[in-house]
């Protein structure tokens, strides 16, 4: 579980988090949604520690996350697996060793050991054959899937994944929901995913928090937000005229 | 933001870069990768202006020291001097702060903007001494060899030069090579070189990890490395020679 207390957080005087809180539960997919510019990714990047909050707290179980030294961070971020937008894989590295990089970092496994749970993962993610190829030899949805691959190398009690959709087709962003779905039970982990894609919101929503100008505006779960009343949430789920027609 | 914020940001850089490496063998493997791909491959550019320079400096000393009071030695001691002084040490690192601090900054201001510095962060890995730290150590080993050979090569090159003059013999040449030689000559070169190495490989770094923004950007913090490290090194010489020579 990841607990978010008051946080805030300004850029040179402009609030962008005002005394958000949220509880993220194990075992359940948390997604954070918002307009482009609401926070919610400065809510993700201040509960992960790339930018610290203004104000507030952060536990990870009880772990208060800002009153931790350098080093006690550096540990529990071996529990983190993160994805990327862009998937921020490393381009010098191929497949096996951007995957293997945690695990050649923080292990004293054998090569074969190594190696083995490389494969493990990228079978998880239904990749065969693409160890020895560069991300730049990859399609998009491969290089999300290698990127999952990474982030659960480790075996993360916590998932954070920032626009898993973004760039990837209909049919890819599904299978790229339901493979972070899947992962999330089968390990019990924490995840956190930011998104705009409403079709995510739907399939995997067990908890969601609506941000609105650094504010939650809406908390709920994926069968409340399609007959909530709240006039804010409806405007963002409600734009596109395909979400107008089933509306009716 | 002010010289002082970014001297303030560049030592907290350079001091998270020296801390104790998260896996050594990894950091030292990353230091021969950076050995190859900073040293090795700058070989040709300085050995090729090494030899042109060398045989125009010996053809401009044979030109202009043409006088009956000035022995025809003087054109290889002058040669010498000139390359080991200055040339070698100074102005091939300023070249190499063109090739490889351009090199760096754009390498790892990718990164930043790929979010690949992110990705190492939240992985638990210290990015600063992974990306930084193997270049700086690296320049500042294989640097001190490359500027040997352009010391060497250049000499070599005035006595190409000197010969093609006809001004005099090559054993003048030689002569002149040899005469009122002092070892501290090139002790001082290689000291300014390994200083000029870790200018060079810091401050490429620094405009790198701290790009915000696109690929615009990530070019004009290649610029602004290559400009920052070129003034430092001419004026990280002049104090130099002023401690070292004076």
């Amino acid at each position: 579980m990841i607990k978010a207390e008051n946080i805030s957080k300004s850029f040179q005087g402009t609030n962008v988090l005002n005394d958000v809180s949220a509880t993220f539960k194990k075992g359940q997919n948390n997604l954070i949604i918002g307009q482009s510019g609401s926070g919610k990714t400065v809510m993700m990047k201040c509960i992960v520690g790339l930018l610290e909050v203004d104000k507030g707290n952060i536990f990870y179980d009880d772990r208060n996350f800002n009153k931790m030294s350098f080093k006690q961070r550096k540990e529990l971020r071996r529990e983190i697996g993160m994805l990327f937008q862009g998937g921020a894989l490393f381009d010098s590295m191929n497949v096996e060793e951007n995957v293997m990089f945690p695990l050649t970092m923080f292990t004293k496994w054998t090569y074969k050991e190594r190696q083995d749970r490389v494969n493990f993962c990228l079978e998880r993610v239904n990749l065969n054959n693409v160890n020895h190829l560069y991300p730049d030899e990859l399609s998009g949805g491969m290089q999300k899937r290698v990127a999952i691959a990474r982030a659960i190398s480790m075996n993360p009690k916590y998932l954070f994944c920032d626009e898993p959709n973004s760039g990837l087709d209909p049919r890819t962003s599904v299978m790229i929901d339901e493979l972070i779905d899947e992962l999330t039970r089968d390990f019990e982990m924490t995840t956190i995913i930011n998104t705009h894609d409403m079709n995510s919101v739907l399939s995997m929503g067990d908890q969601i928090i609506f941000i609105n100008k650094g504010e939650i505006a809406w908390k709920g779960n994926k069968d409340e937000i399609l007959t909530t009343n709240n006039k804010t949430i409806n405007d963002f789920v409600y734009v596109t005229e395909m979400a107008k027609r089933l509306k009716g | 933001m002010g010289p002082l914020y970014h001297l303030g940001r560049y030592a907290l850089l350079i001091k998270r870069a020296f801390k104790k490496p998260d896996r050594q063998k990894v950091f030292w493997r990353r230091v021969l990768n950076e050995i190859d791909k900073l040293g090795v491959s700058s070989l040709g550019i300085v050995l090729i202006i090494s030899v042109f320079v060398g045989a125009v400096v010996a053809l401009q000393a044979a030109f202009n020291m043409e006088s009956p009071w000035i022995p025809d030695y003087a054109v290889g001691l002058t040669t010498r001097q000139s390359i080991i002084l200055e040339f070698s040490p100074t102005i091939i690192s300023v070249i190499l702060a063109g090739k490889v601090g351009s090199s760096i900054s754009s390498e790892i201001g990718s990164m930043r903007i790929s979010e690949q510095i992110d990705a190492m962060e939240i992985m638990g890995v210290n990015p600063a001494s992974l990306l930084v730290a193997p270049k700086v150590l690296a320049a500042m080993l294989i640097n001190p060899f490359l500027i040997t050979l352009s010391m060497a090569v250049g000499i070599f090159g005035g006595w190409l030069g000197a010969l093609a003059s006809g001004a005099l013999t090559g054993e003048m040449y030689v002569f002149g090579i040899k005469s009122f030689f002092h070892l501290y000559d090139i002790f001082y070169a290689l000291f300014k070189t390994v200083i000029f190495a870790f200018i060079i490989t810091s401050v490429s770094s620094y405009y790198g990890y701290f790009v915000k923004g696109g690929s615009i950007e990530v070019g004009h913090a290649s610029t602004r490395a290559v400009v920052s490290s070129s003034i430092l090194i001419i004026f990280a010489n002049l104090i130099l020679t002023q401690l070292m020579l004076t």
